[in-house]
């Protein structure tokens, strides 16, 4: 037995948390409506700029998913005088990251560059977010690509069971119900006029956010902004139909996947979206129940049990509701013990009152969260973007970090009340399905339904 | 000229510590490195530098299990560890005023591990390691082709022979003797190296890291094998697996320079030109003209006794692995005798130092990045040496090494699709 001295004995005080003071953002408005936020930082020699477009996947029409992502991709496929490879070749000489997206709620270009040629990149920025080219050739590349992609994600596991249950939670006629980059069956059905009217239509600068953060002089970078984004045009933008409302559930989905080692499973149930009063509470209770290493899940799927490599929970808040999701990878004869701790844990919520400890952890997880998001300079650009996206205050950090200073265990409990039934979650497995479900049965589930890797129910024959 | 600053001092007991005070934002970074990974593991006993980082984990005498996670996530902080072939780190990241309780958490394990580990944890971790196994490779695409490479490129007696996460068999085997004396073995205060970055000044941060660990006692730091002979494929080989895939892919690996040897860095550059992004050769010629190719990847794989450099494509849908061998042996050798042209390198360069770039703007990569140094070159103040085998590559350097690479023999493994059940 090595000796310790006296001093190791015992955990040092730990003092109190240090105040999260987010950095001076200054928000302006151009001539054509685009509100630019500018987060000045000097940390290392770059600069972040992320453009926010609020029109996403969450708008495509469920048979044309793919579309708002498939435009994103498009616009730096030749833009202005530079073909694909043009751009490119001349992004990559000033050491430029380009990337360009959606996701449910908007689409995104993101640039980053060297403090010394960011002002040169945002030249080429400009030409593919005003004057993409958008050539017939190039689309038959990159949609022909797309669909071997989503062929390909058929073989993963983890992206299966994302797409299966998004289907499963949001039924058929949701968007949210699709995956964003679309599925080999609808991306046949897009073309590339639907990618110059999409365009036209949303990418435009007064449905759209801009924020710049890094090492830039700011009057400079002003100038710069006006001289490079004046030819982009304001026009109305379309309003989005209301989605269908949640569907009727399935309790059980497999999707079949004879041999696999491992199950992968995640439960699904309705949340809520990202404008809600709830939504620090439900942050709370997650971070409890599965958003960290010793959270409820984890610690019982992983350390208590070795069923998994790990196991956790999030909310998807999103500009309608949302999902609640929690999943973990298992070994396959240990899925039907998984499903019924984390259904256990799940009920928990409701059953274990949360702890002063789990308390104040999750506040501090949360907090700290929100430090180190703003401790990079691509970190700033990304809050900052959801900001604009979800029309937030610029002082969201701040607000965010009081509302869970306020919060109280009983606050949460009935949360857990109103939002969290294990009886309500689908059960989404991608697994071996003669392996692993006569164990499911034996939990009282209904028998599976089976999903393909699409998220489309196989006829039973 | 770009450099970290940092203060850098030897406990008497040979703890290497290096001191990053960065005030921009209230975190700080403990990142502590031991100068051991799965190359300092024995044949049969593969598996057990990753399996033991897990029992990092598992409690120490001062702060038994659950402690070391719960009492930081408590105030915000986390951590994690990683091991590799060549060694293994540990980090924790947080509020400043968890400074302390993470150099008090990481000594205590250091000092008192073995004292306090047991079988069932040992069997916890050994179940959360097979699980990893399966989630990393065996359930993933192509993972069984990434667990193949290195026993194909490496024969048995190479310490690279073995993959990291080790081989099922050996982590079942593993016992808690085996632990204890793996410990003894490596986890000294002379083989490792301690970073300490973010919010707090030099004089606090020395003191508290003498406190801490400037008690535990002095031992010499662990021999060491010989450095095995440079790895050499007597012939070309051909292999064939199938995975659960859509795609086939092919996947071609050579021997190459270690890292920070003559050549790595060119063979980086020219891995660049040749895969690195929509502008690169391969790219052009397979996915963007050709369209015979779904993606394309070509990378240095720097390590320290010796690097592989690979390059692959996955065939699109209606092409086979004959097609796309053939495209890509045209350009590799087109390369190889006529190099990168002005432009290229020039793009080569700047996107290397762009991504060095933003890799400092984080705490934890600047860390990391001090003991990468201190690791390979015994110095911290390694980022003036590595940018320099950049700006100084040449035209001629990055066509000369990528020559004298693919010179050597070569691996060509082939992933297929399983055939589907009737």
């Amino acid at each position: 037995m090595i000796e310790t001295p006296a001093g190791m004995a015992t955990a040092p005080v730990v003092g109190p948390l240090p105040t999260v003071i987010p950095p001076q953002a200054t928000q302006s408005e151009l001539a054509s409506g685009l509100e630019v936020v500018l987060v000045p930082r000097q940390v290392a020699p770059i600069v972040s700029a992320a453009l926010m477009i609020r029109s996403g996947a969450g708008i495509d029409l469920p048979e044309k998913a793919g579309l708002a992502s498939l435009t994103a991709e498009m616009l730096d496929e030749g833009a202005g005088a530079r073909d694909a490879l043009g751009i490119a070749e001349e992004l990559e000489r000033l050491g430029a990251d380009l990337w360009l997206g959606s996701g449910r709620d908007g689409s995104q270009l993101s640039l980053q560059a060297p403090r010394e040629t960011f002002s040169e990149a945002l030249d080429i920025a400009a030409d593919v977010l005003i004057r993409p080219r958008l050539h017939a050739a190039d689309w038959e590349r990159v949609l022909s690509d797309r669909r071997t992609a989503c062929v390909q994600r058929r073989d993963q596991p983890e992206a299966v069971v994302s797409v299966v249950s998004d289907r499963v939670l949001f039924g058929d006629d949701h968007p949210y119900g699709r995956p964003a980059d679309g599925l080999e069956r609808t991306l046949e059905r897009l073309t590339l006029d639907d990618v110059r009217a999409f365009h036209a239509a949303h990418w435009r600068p007064n449905h759209a956010y801009l924020v710049v953060a890094g090492d830039f002089d700011e009057s400079a970078l002003r100038t710069r902004l006006d001289t490079v984004l004046a030819d982009w045009r304001p026009a109305p933008v379309p309003a989005a139909p209301p989605p269908p409302p949640w569907p009727k559930r399935p309790r059980l989905v497999i999707v079949d996947r004879p041999g696999a080692p491992q199950s992968v499973v995640r439960l699904v149930a309705p949340g809520t979206d990202r404008l809600s009063i709830d939504r620090s509470g439900l942050a709370m209770l997650n971070a409890i129940l599965g958003g960290s290493f010793t959270s409820r899940l984890n610690f019982n799927l992983r350390e208590k049990n070795g069923f998994t490599y790990g196991a956790s929970s999030s909310f998807a808040f999103l500009h309608h509701p949302g999902s609640f999701a929690a999943r973990s990878a298992v070994f396959a004869e240990s899925t039907a013990p998984a499903v019924r701790e984390m259904l256990a844990e799940i009920a928990g919520l409701r059953e274990r009152p949360v702890t002063a400890d789990e308390l104040a952890k999750a506040r501090a997880t949360l907090l700290m969260r929100v430090a180190e998001g703003l401790a990079t300079t691509g970190g700033i650009a990304a809050t900052f973007g959801e900001i604009g996206l979800y029309d937030l205050p610029l002082d969201e950090p701040l607000r965010f970090a009081a509302a869970l200073e306020r919060a109280t265990a009983e606050d949460l409990l009935a949360l857990a009340t109103r939002y969290i039934d294990p009886d309500a979650a689908s059960i989404v497995i991608v697994g071996d399905r003669a392996a692993i479900e006569p164990g499911l049965r034996e939990l009282g589930l209904p028998a599976a339904v089976v999903y393909d890797a699409d998220g489309d129910k196989i006829p039973i024959l | 000229m770009l450099k970290i600053q940092f203060d850098t001092f030897t406990l008497a007991n040979g703890l290497t510590v290096i001191l990053h005070p960065d005030r921009s934002s209230p975190l700080v970074a403990v990142d502590l490195w031991y100068h051991v990974g799965s190359k300092d593991e024995s044949p049969g006993r593969t598996g057990f530098a990753h399996l033991f980082e897990h029992l990092m984990f598992m409690g120490s005498r001062n702060a038994p299990y659950p402690a070391f996670d719960a009492i930081m996530e408590s105030w915000g902080g986390h951590n994690n560890g990683t091991t590799s072939n060549d060694r293994t780190n540990y980090y924790e990241i947080g509020p400043r005023n968890l400074l302390e309780t993470f150099l008090w958490l990481e000594a205590d394990r250091l000092a008192t591990l073995p004292d306090v580990i047991t079988e069932e944890e040992l069997e916890k971790q050994r179940k959360v390691v097979l699980n990893e196994r399966r989630q990393s490779y065996e359930n993933r695409p192509y993972g069984r082709a990434e667990l193949a490479i290195s026993e194909a490129m490496y024969l048995p007696d190479h310490p690279y022979h073995w993959p990291t996460i080790g081989s099922q068999a050996d982590v079942e085997a593993a016992t808690v003797a085996d632990v204890r004396a793996f410990f003894d073995r490596f986890y000294r205060p002379s083989n490792a190296s301690l970073v300490v970055a973010g919010d707090f000044d030099l004089a606090e941060g020395r003191a508290l890291v003498e406190r801490y660990f400037g008690w535990q006692r002095r031992r010499e730091p662990p021999a060491r094998a010989a450095r095995p002979i440079e790895p050499r494929l007597p012939a070309d080989i051909e292999m064939t697996l199938t995975d659960r895939v859509q795609l086939p892919r092919l996947r071609l690996a050579w021997h190459a320079p270690a890292l920070f040897a003559p050549d790595d860095a060119d063979l980086d550059l020219a891995a660049h030109v040749l895969g690195g992004g929509k502008s690169s050769r391969l790219y052009r010629a397979l996915v963007f003209e050709r369209r015979i190719a779904q993606d394309v990847f070509a990378y240095q794989g720097s390590q320290i006794l010796s690097s592989l450099f690979q390059a692959g494509a996955t065939a699109k849908p209606g092409h086979d692995l004959d097609e796309i061998g053939a495209a890509m042996d045209a350009e590799l050798s087109r390369f190889a005798a006529e190099g990168p042209t002005e432009a290229e390198m020039e793009r080569a360069r700047n996107t290397h130092l762009a991504d060095f770039y933003k890799g400092l703007d984080y705490l934890q990569t600047r860390a990391d990045l001090l003991n990468h140094y201190q690791h390979l070159l015994g110095d911290p103040d390694g980022v003036g040496r590595d940018l320099a085998r950049y700006s100084q590559a040449t035209r001629e350097s990055v066509r000369a090494a990528f020559a004298r690479a693919l010179a050597g023999n070569r691996l060509a493994l082939r992933t297929v699709p399983e055939p589907v059940a009737a």
